[in-house]
C-alpha cells in the first residue's frame, strides 16, 4: 500500500514540476537572430499585403511543429490595414501558459516575433464583401471583443462553449461580422459556421497523452469534448489549416498565399 | 495481485506522462502573451556625426550606423521608469545613450564593460550582447510594424 502511495506522490510531483516548466511570463531572453528574422518576415509580409490591395486578411504563422497532426500552421488572426497606413492584427493570446486567453491588437512585428518553428507567413484574402464586414467590426473595439471568452484550452471543442482557443475566436467573430443581426452569441456563431460547412480538424489524441497534457499544462483541457468523441480519441478543434481550406471552399476568401522570405 | 495491478498501472501512467510531456497535445493555437518582450529602445543622446544608413527616415547617431560595430557599455542608469545604457564605440569613442522602459530592460540586464554588437537591419538597429538582444532601435519602417495593445 505504501508503494502505491509513493507512486501517487511521484506522479503529483512530476505534474507540479511540469506545470512550472511551462511557458510563463517571466522575462525571457530574445536572440538577435530571432528578432532579425521575425522583423524581416513582418516587413516582407506587409509589403506583400500592401501590394495585394486587400484591407483585411486572415493571417497565420507556424509557431510550432504540428506535422505529426498533419498541420502546417498553428495560429491565426485578422490583419487589417488601418486608415493611417500600418497593418494591425487582432488575435487572441494565451496568457502565459495559464487557462486564460485575451484579445490583443498588435503590429505584424509582434505577430511574427515569437520563436517561430518555420519562418513563413500565410494569408487568405477574403472577398470584398467579407473584408468590408470584417473591417467595420475590427475598427470597433466593443464588437471585436463581443464573442471573447477568457477560459482557454488550446484544443477546445470546436462546437463547445466552455473554452475558446485563438483560432476559434477568429472564426466565431467572422460569423458575427457576416451576420450582425442574428449572430450575437457563440452558440449562434457556431451554428452559422456549421451552416456554412466549416469542418474542424480531428486530432487523434490517445488517453495517456490526454492525461499527461491535462496534468502538466493549465492551457490544455479535454473535458469540453463530448464523451463519445473524447473516448474515441477524436479531438475536434479549430485549426489554421482547416480554416484556410474552408474559407476557399465556401467562397469566402481566395486561395491561401504563402510567403517565405 | 490487485495491488500489484494498480501499482503497474500507476507506473505506466507515470511513464506515459514523462514520455508525453514535452509534446503533449501541443496541438495548435500556441500563441502566448509572454512574447511581448521586445526591448524597444529610443536614442536619448549621442555624440559624433549622424547618419541615415539604417533607414530612409530615421537619423541614427554615428555610433549605431555601421553594421558590426562594436561598442562597450560605459554606464547604466536605472530609474523607476527606465534604464539608460551609455554605449561607446571602440574604434573612435563615439557615444550614444539608449533608453529602455523598465519592463523592456528587465529581461536584459547588462553591466558596465559588456561588449555590444550593432546589427543594422531594414527595420532598425539591433544591439546585442553574446547573441542576446539588449535593445532594438526601430526606424520608421520598424516602428510601423510594432504595436501592442490589449483589447
Amino acid at each position: 500500500m505504501r508503494a502505491i502511495h509513493n507512486m501517487i506522490w511521484a506522479v503529483a510531483l512530476l505534474a507540479a514540476g511540469a506545470v512550472q516548466a511551462g511557458r510563463s511570463c517571466e522575462p525571457q531572453h530574445l536572440g538577435a537572430q530571432t528578432l532579425g528574422r521575425g522583423m524581416q518576415l513582418a516587413a516582407s509580409t506587409v509589403r506583400a499585403l500592401d501590394d495585394s490591395g486587400a484591407r483585411v486578411v486572415l493571417l497565420a504563422r507556424a509557431g510550432q511543429d504540428l506535422s505529426a497532426y498533419g498541420l502546417r500552421y498553428s495560429h491565426l488572426g485578422w490583419a487589417y490595414r488601418t486608415a493611417e497606413g500600418p497593418w494591425r492584427v487582432a488575435h487572441k493570446l494565451n496568457d502565459c501558459g495559464s487557462d486564460r486567453g485575451y484579445l490583443y491588437r498588435q503590429g505584424l512585428g509582434e505577430f511574427f516575433l515569437d520563436d517561430l518553428w518555420r519562418h513563413e507567413a500565410v494569408w487568405a484574402v477574403p472577398t470584398p464583401e467579407v473584408q468590408q464586414r470584417l473591417l467595420a467590426l475590427l475598427q470597433d473595439g466593443r464588437r471585436t471583443t463581443l464573442l471573447q471568452h477568457a477560459p482557454y484550452s488550446m484544443v477546445s471543442y470546436a462546437w463547445g462553449q466552455r473554452y475558446q482557443q485563438s483560432n476559434q475566436w477568429a472564426l466565431e467573430t467572422l460569423a458575427m461580422a457576416m451576420e450582425p443581426d442574428t449572430v450575437r452569441t457563440r452558440v449562434q456563431a457556431q451554428a452559422w459556421l456549421r451552416f456554412k460547412g466549416y469542418a474542424p480538424t480531428v486530432l487523434r489524441i490517445g488517453p495517456l497523452t490526454r492525461l499527461g497534457a491535462r496534468v502538466s499544462a493549465a492551457n490544455v483541457a479535454f473535458d469540453d469534448h463530448p464523451n463519445e468523441k473524447r473516448f474515441a480519441d477524436r479531438i475536434e478543434t479549430v485549426t489554421v489549416d482547416s480554416a484556410l481550406a474552408w474559407l476557399q471552399a465556401a467562397r469566402l476568401a481566395a486561395a491561401p498565399e504563402r510567403l517565405v522570405p | 495481485m490487485k495491488r500489484h495491478a494498480i501499482h503497474k498501472s500507476l507506473a505506466a501512467a507515470a511513464m506515459a506522462f514523462c514520455l508525453a510531456w514535452g509534446a503533449p497535445a501541443q496541438a495548435q493555437s500556441e500563441a502566448s502573451a509572454a512574447l511581448s518582450l521586445l526591448p524597444v529602445a529610443s536614442i536619448v543622446a549621442s555624440t559624433g556625426a549622424a547618419s541615415a544608413a539604417a533607414g530612409a527616415v530615421v537619423v541614427l547617431p554615428a555610433a549605431l550606423s555601421v553594421a558590426g560595430a562594436v561598442l562597450t557599455v560605459q554606464a547604466v542608469q536605472v530609474s523607476a521608469l527606465s534604464t539608460v545604457y551609455v554605449l561607446e564605440r571602440a574604434s573612435d569613442g563615439a557615444r550614444v545613450s539608449v533608453e529602455l522602459s523598465d519592463r523592456a530592460a528587465a529581461a536584459a540586464v547588462h553591466g558596465v564593460g559588456t561588449v555590444v554588437t550593432c546589427s543594422v537591419i531594414a527595420t532598425g538597429v539591433i544591439l546585442s550582447a553574446a547573441g542576446e538582444v539588449l535593445a532594438f532601435v526601430p526606424n520608421a519602417l520598424g516602428r510601423a510594424l510594432l504595436h501592442n495593445e490589449r483589447l
